[in-house]
């Protein structure tokens, strides 16, 4: 009985091959959706997942969260310095770094910050960590060598507006992998940017919203900052620190996250648990994903019904062979089963093609994707899929059953006749 | 061997006022082959699906041997005919995409769940004695005359005691159907099987015994 399927599924090769594929595409185009979004959520979640608790000032939280855990350039408002001199100090803070937007490198952004968040985030993998104010840390896959020196630009390579000709980082160290946007960051001290951008904070002074906290300050045209000087550890903590866009902090306990956040909300500063701000854009997300679905499963849904039709005029067409086997002595459950199994085969062959399709196609985008934000997207599959395979794998069955119904109640005497 | 005794048998077409086939009476002994003739619409195609059991009967009853084929149930019938009848029919009905081996094989293969013994030999040996050489050879790439000689050798691989044929030779050029009709009838006598033949072909005519004239449903002499 297989020799003969397989015989038969030869046969038609052109024919078979061209419905496994149209199954497979329509299947892959659901499994892209849900993986993709599994990937996008999954991903987002793991790069904020070293940021408990991150403070600005007050105004958009999704904004905020954007900027400090995945580095999304936009203005934001500045936080007062002495913020973060008392988070440092609260006995609740395991540690609490800054987080200042200064300038880019080739693309990358150069961050601002402290010791702290270098350790918090990775730690490094080669090298050492900053210890003067012309020393930069770059993230994992900044295409720079230790060693190398740069010169920040303002704003981003396609549309900078200047280099900072007066300052020269040098890079001492590597991060370790992260998988979040910060592998693609040059870290620096808070304090060579706060001096870098000096003249325009004086120039703008009371800013209410600091357009500056990007890299909006005009041209620094006065002799630099001594950037042999070691870092002061203090300088953060200082009365007269400048303002910072965001904190990010550690809370010792899950309590103390809570209680930081509720001290930290109010009229002066924004206090948000990146991951709860997350969760309100995959609600956003999950809706995209359900009409994505629907869309999804709409054209497979007609894939499928096209598929029966084509199978069924196939069947009918074949009737006089059918009746054949049928006269030559084959059983009725075996016709039955020969049909059955060359329409579950093929449907079958298309659902495993397509989840396959849709992985590889999925890890393609993740990739890309990957490329752009710098946040890795995990692609992958979990048991859940496969309880869909086997409903799909289930549902198959039951359809390639029409067709084998069909060749299993036809009469061989007039199907030879016909 | 099995005997065929048919009595009353009338079938029936919906819209038709006669029977398109009355038989009050056929004896057939075992080993007996005949020829059955008539123009078309005659009931020729209609008598042998009943012989068959491939179409129900309306009345009457077709025994072979000791089973009333007319009281089998459809699935029945098609164990009962996979077992005693081999068919040869005017359209070779071979499957393509399969050797000419597997082909005389696929019914066997299909009705049981494992070849019987023997039945391997029992194809090359007709395959040789068909006179197809490379057994191995795709059957779409043989001529009309080569396959139905390949038909020839499936009808009587599983030893049946009937072999039914309808128009074996009318599709074929005169030669081929020359070797078809010379290798039907002798390999039924070899396999003292029961044969039946629908044909105008006078030398199918000539050389088996009896002929069956059917008319409009009645056989004549």
């Amino acid at each position: 009985m297989f020799r003969f399927i397989a015989a038969d599924l030869r046969r038609h090769w052109a024919g078979v091959l061209a419905i496994t594929l149209i199954i497979a595409l329509a299947t892959a185009l659901g499994v892209i959706v849900t993986l993709q979004e599994r990937a996008l959520r999954l991903g987002s979640a793991r790069a904020a997942d070293a940021f408990d608790l991150v403070i600005g000032a007050p105004g958009s939280e999704t904004q905020l969260v954007l900027s400090s855990v995945f580095l999304q350039a936009a203005p934001l408002p500045l936080l007062p310095g002495t913020v973060l001199a008392g988070l440092v100090a609260d006995p609740r803070v395991k540690w609490a770094a800054p987080v200042g937007f200064g300038d880019f490198i080739e693309g990358s952004p150069i961050v601002g910050t402290t010791q702290a968040l270098i350790d918090g985030l990775s730690g490094l993998s080669e090298g050492a960590s900053f210890a003067r104010l012309g020393d930069a840390v770059v993230g994992a896959n900044v295409a720079m060598r230790l060693g190398d020196e740069f010169h920040p630009q303002h704003g981003q390579a396609q549309d900078y507006g200047g280099v900072h000709k007066e300052i020269t980082y040098h890079i001492v160290g590597r991060m370790s992998p992260t998988g979040t946007p910060w592998d693609r960051a040059v870290l620096v001290p808070i304090e060579t940017v706060w001096q870098v951008h000096e003249h325009g904070a004086e120039a703008g002074h009371d800013m209410p919203v600091a357009v500056r906290s990007i890299v909006g300050a005009p041209e620094a045209e006065h002799h630099g900052p001594d950037l042999d000087a070691p870092i002061d550890p203090n300088a953060v903590s200082a009365a007269d620190a400048p303002g910072l866009p965001a904190i990010v902090v550690k809370p010792r306990t899950i309590a103390d996250a809570y209680k930081l956040r509720q001290a930290y909300r109010g009229d002066h500063s924004l206090a948000v648990f990146p991951g709860e701000v997350l969760t309100r854009l995959y609600g956003t997300l999950g809706d995209a994903r359900f009409i994505l679905s629907a869309v999804a499963m709409g054209a497979q849904a007609l894939v499928g019904a096209a598929i029966l039709l084509v199978v069924t005029v196939h069947i009918m067409q074949r009737r006089r062979q059918i009746g054949a086997l049928r006269a030559f002595g084959a059983p009725r459950a075996t016709i039955f089963a020969i049909v059955w199994t060359e329409a579950f085969a093929i449907i079958g062959a298309g659902l495993l093609a397509g989840f396959g399709i849709g992985y590889v196609a999925a890890r393609a985008l993740s990739g890309i994707l990957t490329q752009a934000s710098g946040v890795v997207l995990p692609v992958g599959f979990v048991p859940h899929d496969f309880i869909l395979l086997a409903g799909l794998l289930a549902v198959s069955g039951a359809v390639a059953s029409v067709p084998a119904l069909l060749a299993y109640r036809q009469s061989p005497a007039s199907a030879l006749r016909a | 061997m099995p005997a065929l005794a048919i009595r009353d048998l009338e079938v029936r077409f919906p819209g038709l006022e006669r029977p398109a086939l009355a038989i009050p009476r056929l004896d057939l002994a075992s080993g007996e082959r005949v020829v059955l003739t008539g123009p078309s619409g005659s009931g020729k195609t209609t008598l042998l699906n009943i012989l068959t059991g491939l179409e129900r009967t309306g009345a009457g009853s077709v025994v072979w041997h000791d089973v009333d084929v007319a009281q089998l149930s459809e699935g029945s019938r098609d164990k009962w005919r996979a077992a005693n009848v081999g068919l040869v029919m005017q359209e070779f009905h071979l499957f393509p995409g399969l050797s000419a081996f597997e082909n005389v094989l696929l019914p066997q293969r299909l009705a049981h769940f494992r070849l019987p013994t023997g039945t391997k030999d029992e194809a090359a040996r007709l395959l040789a004695r068909v006179g197809i050489s490379n057994t191995k050879q795709s059957i779409e790439t043989m001529s009309r005359g080569q396959m139905q000689r390949v038909a020839v050798a499936r009808a009587l691989v599983a030893r049946p005691g009937i072999i039914v044929a309808d128009e074996p030779t009318a599709s074929l050029d005169q030669e081929a159907g020359a070797a078809v009709a010379e290798l039907l009838v002798e390999l039924t006598l070899e396999a003292h099987a029961t044969l039946i033949v629908a044909s105008h072909d006078a030398r199918l005519i000539d050389r088996l015994g009896r002929v069956l004239r059917l008319d409009a449903g009645r056989l004549k002499g």
